[in-house]
């Protein structure tokens, strides 16, 4: 693929997936705060003051929080929304990787590679610290 | 309850508000907001901001790269030192005492604010190095009049070693780090000004995710916080970069600078205060 098509490409559909996971955070995001308001405002305001003396929740199972979206828990939108905002740059990285595989462009498929693996070890590394 | 949210969500806004009139960013404005105002722990305000850089990257980075002002191949070499950087970082704000990370806070606010006294104008190359060349990192930009302007690149390993540090700052503070990115970008790469802030845009969203991802599978994310910032800071950017260009930045120069030396001072009296 010459130069020029792949930047094309990627000027194209990388805006298109940053906008689109951003819109889908928000919406999750702010579903989560109207249903925290309206169902379950004290404990917004425990886990606020909670906060402030550095008091956090802790480490949640994905299975559980999942779980907890569907028994339509606010705490948990609300956890899922900020997931889906961190899957940004995890997509757009791994879009790019993608595009030099199917170009063949080794050395750029050896630095996307490199910054997706690290996103995933931080986010392992995070789990079992 | 409602109070409460309102309170966050115009900080968050007003934080993202002057962080895309500034171009530093909404973390640098975030952080000290919730620390200050909100009286949370530093970490906990590191955590939120984190999450809300990521989007305000997301969102600003849009109309950057499709109008070709972002350099993608530039971002994705400098973005294997950013991440880098940031996962040890990320790990590292676990363990680190807090009287240290505001240090660091109040250290690279006096960065910042040295960074939008010295802003220079730019200094384009038409030769490239080797290992630039190689990596095809030389690419063109429209000017004023909209023709395409050629540059080229040096100094790879030198930048890349900043954004090192970059990333690490990132991890340990919440900050996209966007002052000391654009100077690597800047000042040593030799990219375009508005190329390397464009660029240091983009990458700060992988930088920012690094750090994020950390904290959040580690549970350390007040959720509660971070949602709202997260909204509120996108928004304040989102209005901020809309009245951008109607705005006389330079006259305000000297207003972020005296917000940026307030923060530093405030962040570092807490520190030295707290030991």
């Amino acid at each position: 693929m010459p130069k020029r098509e792949e930047d094309r490409i990627l000027r194209e559909w990388t805006p298109i997936i940053l906008r689109s996971i951003l819109i889908v955070a928000m919406v999750v995001l702010g579903a989560g705060l109207v249903l925290t308001y309206t169902f379950a405002p004290d404990y917004y305001v425990e886990r606020y003051q909670a906060a402030q003396h550095g008091h956090l929740i802790g480490k949640e199972p994905v299975g559980l929080l999942f779980d907890r979206v569907r028994q339509g828990n606010p705490h948990a939108v609300l956890t899922i929304g900020l997931f889906v905002l961190t899957l940004v740059p995890l997509a757009r990285v791994a879009f790019c990787f993608m595009l030099f595989v199917r170009e063949r462009d080794y050395t750029y498929v050896a630095l996307t590679a490199y910054v997706l693996a690290g996103l995933i070890v931080g986010a392992l590394a995070g789990s079992a610290g | 309850m409602l109070e409460i949210l309102i309170d966050l969500l115009a900080l968050a806004v007003g934080a993202g508000f002057i962080g895309a009139i500034s171009g530093l960013g909404g973390g640098v404005f975030i952080v000290p907001a919730l620390v200050i105002f909100a009286h949370m722990p530093m970490q906990v305000a590191v955590g939120a901001s984190l999450i809300s850089v990521v989007a305000t990257s997301a969102g600003a980075s849009v109309a950057f790269v499709r109008d070709g002002w972002t350099n993608l191949k530039v971002a994705m070499v400098l973005e294997c030192a950013t991440v880098t950087g940031a996962v040890i970082g990320a790990y590292l704000a676990g363990v680190v005492p807090t009287v240290v990370l505001e240090l660091l806070f109040a250290a690279m606010m006096l960065q910042s604010a040295y960074f939008t006294v010295t802003k220079r104008g730019d200094d384009i190359l038409t030769k490239g190095d080797p290992l630039a060349e190689r990596l095809e990192l030389a690419s063109e930009v429209p000017d004023l009049s909209g023709n395409l302007l050629h540059y080229e690149v040096v100094n790879v390993p030198q930048g890349g070693a900043l954004m090192v540090v970059a990333g690490l700052m990132s991890g340990l503070l919440g900050i996209g780090s966007g002052a000391l990115k654009v100077m690597a970008m800047d000042y040593i790469m030799h990219l375009p000004l508005k190329v390397s802030s464009a660029t240091s845009n983009f990458m700060i969203g992988v930088t920012a995710g690094a750090g994020a991802l950390v904290f959040l599978a580690r549970g350390d994310v007040a959720t509660t916080i971070a949602a709202p910032v997260a909204i509120g800071v996108t928004a304040g950017a989102l209005a901020g970069s809309r009245v951008l260009p109607h705005l006389k930045v330079e006259s305000l120069r000297i207003v972020f600078v005296i917000i940026l030396l307030l923060i530093a001072a405030e962040m570092g009296w807490r520190a030295l205060s707290g030991i």
